[in-house]
């Protein structure tokens, strides 16, 4: 164990000490790997940002029944008996054209005898709220709603939530692709970059194996190399987002002060931090040991 | 401990560079390795130390046939030979300790053992001032001697030199013989190529070789 654990102390210098030696290489490679990460980053931080928005929304599946203006009264209290007895409705409300009239001409501070509009253009209705979210079920309850007579139009709130949270989730989906891609590229290019390095030290290697070295003892340094570029660019990466954050935050604030309201962007946690940065050092592991293998393969002709 | 029997080895688009060579080494044996240049020396030490592949033939090394070791027993294989190459294989973008030091990393050996092997490597070969210096400005002798300390410091059981004595005076020459001498007396085998046979008291049996031609039968001295 202890000597397991030298021998990667060991790998893990030398892997610091690759990156020191060619430093203005590894610095373009963290700004590399950092830069290429923070756009999927920033895109995932925005819709974070976003869904969480849509999230704090009341989301109900609201419903406006208005029935036809010549309903009889007898048939208003069939479907307010009707809707009362069914268990999908969480709250009804009735709203008489009288009502409704009242209110608006109070709203629009207008009186009927003025505006020559003597005639109640408003229809009764009823505004429920239903306790479920699901679409099937509130489907098939429209669909019994609309056999009902003197029930002239059904009109579904709430519904472009729905549309939002689904747009949001594509373009999560599109992110995510985006990222994959990004990554690959990542990969190629690390590990191109590492493959070059291999060339520099092809030296040592040879030398290593003749002298005994096994496979994983002339991986490693290059494996930690790999890792530390990861690092590096994840850092990078949580830097540019902090910037983007930072600024953005700054001018949503003057935009505030001029028209109130309150728009903040919300950073990534610190789980989720550590994960983009973990996620850089997988790239740069992989693509390392894409590369290391490839050298040490030119080299297994022989034994 | 090292036999081979009718072994051939051919380069890549070469003639024979090895022809039916059939030997045996004991262990702890002082063994020359003469011949002209292009004779198939260094070969011949390659295929000992299982650098390069036989075209046919087998080796058997302490009872095990080379020919069918897994890959991933290789090194564990070469880590039994002290190896000093012909054209040394130092390592010039490192510091004398760090080439010393390799071959103890490879080995994984406790890391608080390290400085005092490699020193005491470094010691033997005279170089000891030398720990932090960077192999390029070395003089030639120095090199080798280095190149010595690195196969010493895993204090392998066979020692493998191809030419450790080529372009240097005869002073140096014979220090370096003598470094090989007092390993072969703590009963390491030492194996030395070399254009000819140097002056010694020890007794030693030598391998002539002309173009890939084993010669005679083993002299005994
Ligand atoms: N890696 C190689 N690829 C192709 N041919 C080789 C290789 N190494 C050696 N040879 C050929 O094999 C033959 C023997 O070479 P070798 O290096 O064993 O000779 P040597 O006795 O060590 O010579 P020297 O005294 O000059 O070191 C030569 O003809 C050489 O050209
Ligand atoms: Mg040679």
């Amino acid at each position: 164990m202890f000597r397991f654990l030298h021998s990667h102390y060991h790998a893990f210098v030398q892997g610091l000490i690759r990156i020191k030696a060619n430093w203005i290489g590894s610095v373009m490679m963290f700004l590399v790997i950092g830069i290429t990460l923070s756009l999927p980053a920033t895109g995932f931080l925005l819709i974070q940002n976003a869904s969480q928005i849509s999230n704090k929304i009341q989301y109900e599946a609201e419903i406006s029944i208005f029935l036809s203006k010549d309903i009889p009264s007898e048939q208003i209290n069939f479907i307010r008996s009707a809707l009362e007895k069914n268990t999908l409705i969480k709250k009804i409300h009735f709203e008489p054209k009288l009502d409704a009239w009242e209110k608006l001409q109070a709203q629009l501070k207008l009186s009927s005898i003025e505006d020559g509009v003597s005639k109640n253009p408003l229809p009764d209705a009823f505004f429920i709220s239903l306790n479920t979210l699901e679409t099937k079920k509130i489907t098939t309850f429209i669909a019994d709603l609309k056999t009902i007579e003197g029930i002239e139009e059904i009109v579904i709130d709430g519904g472009w939530v729905k549309k939002l949270r689904s747009i949001l989730y594509l373009v999560k989906i599109g992110i995510v692709i985006l990222g994959c891609l990004l990554l690959t590229v990542l990969i190629v290019v690390i590990s191109n970059t590492i493959r070059l390095q291999t060339l520099t030290y092809q030296n040592e290697i040879e030398v290593s194996r003749l002298i005994g070295a096994t496979n994983a003892f002339i991986q490693r340094p290059f494996k930690y190399t790999g890792l530390l570029y990861g690092f590096g660019g994840g850092v990078i990466t949580l830097g540019i987002i902090k910037i983007i954050l930072a600024s953005f935050n700054l001018v949503a604030h003057r935009v505030e002060n001029l028209m109130g309201g309150n728009i903040t962007l919300k950073a990534f946690s610190l789980e989720q931090s550590i994960l983009i940065i973990v996620i850089a050092m997988i790239v740069g592991w992989i693509a390392s040991y894409i590369a290391a293998k490839q050298a040490i393969h030119k080299l297994e002709k022989n034994y | 401990m090292i036999k081979f029997s009718n072994v051939y080895k051919r380069y890549p688009g070469e003639m024979d560079a090895l022809q039916d060579i059939s030997l045996e080494i004991s262990s702890g044996e002082l063994i020359f390795v003469t011949g002209p240049s292009g004779a198939g020396k260094s070969t011949l030490l390659k295929l000992i130390s299982a650098v390069e592949k036989p075209t046919s033939g087998t080796i058997i090394f302490e009872n095990q046939n080379l020919n069918y070791l897994q890959k991933n027993e290789m090194p564990f294989l070469r880590r039994k030979f002290g190896m000093i190459f012909q054209d040394h294989k130092l390592l010039f973008d490192r510091t004398c300790y760090d080439n010393v030091a390799l071959p103890l990393a490879i080995n994984e050996i406790d890391p608080s053992d390290i400085g005092r092997r490699v020193r005491a490597a470094l010691n033997k070969v005279g170089l000891l001032t030398k720990e932090r210096v960077m192999p390029m400005s070395l003089s030639g002798g120095e090199q080798q001697r280095l190149a010595i300390a690195r196969a010493i410091v895993s204090r392998p059981s066979i020692l493998i030199a191809d030419e450790p004595t080529a372009n240097l005076d005869r002073g140096y020459a014979d220090e370096i013989m003598n470094i090989f001498y007092s390993f072969q007396q703590v009963g390491v085998t030492v194996i030395i190529s070399s254009h000819e046979i140097p002056k010694t008291t020890i007794h030693y049996k030598e391998f002539h070789l002309i173009t890939g031609n084993l010669q005679n039968v083993p002299l005994l001295t």
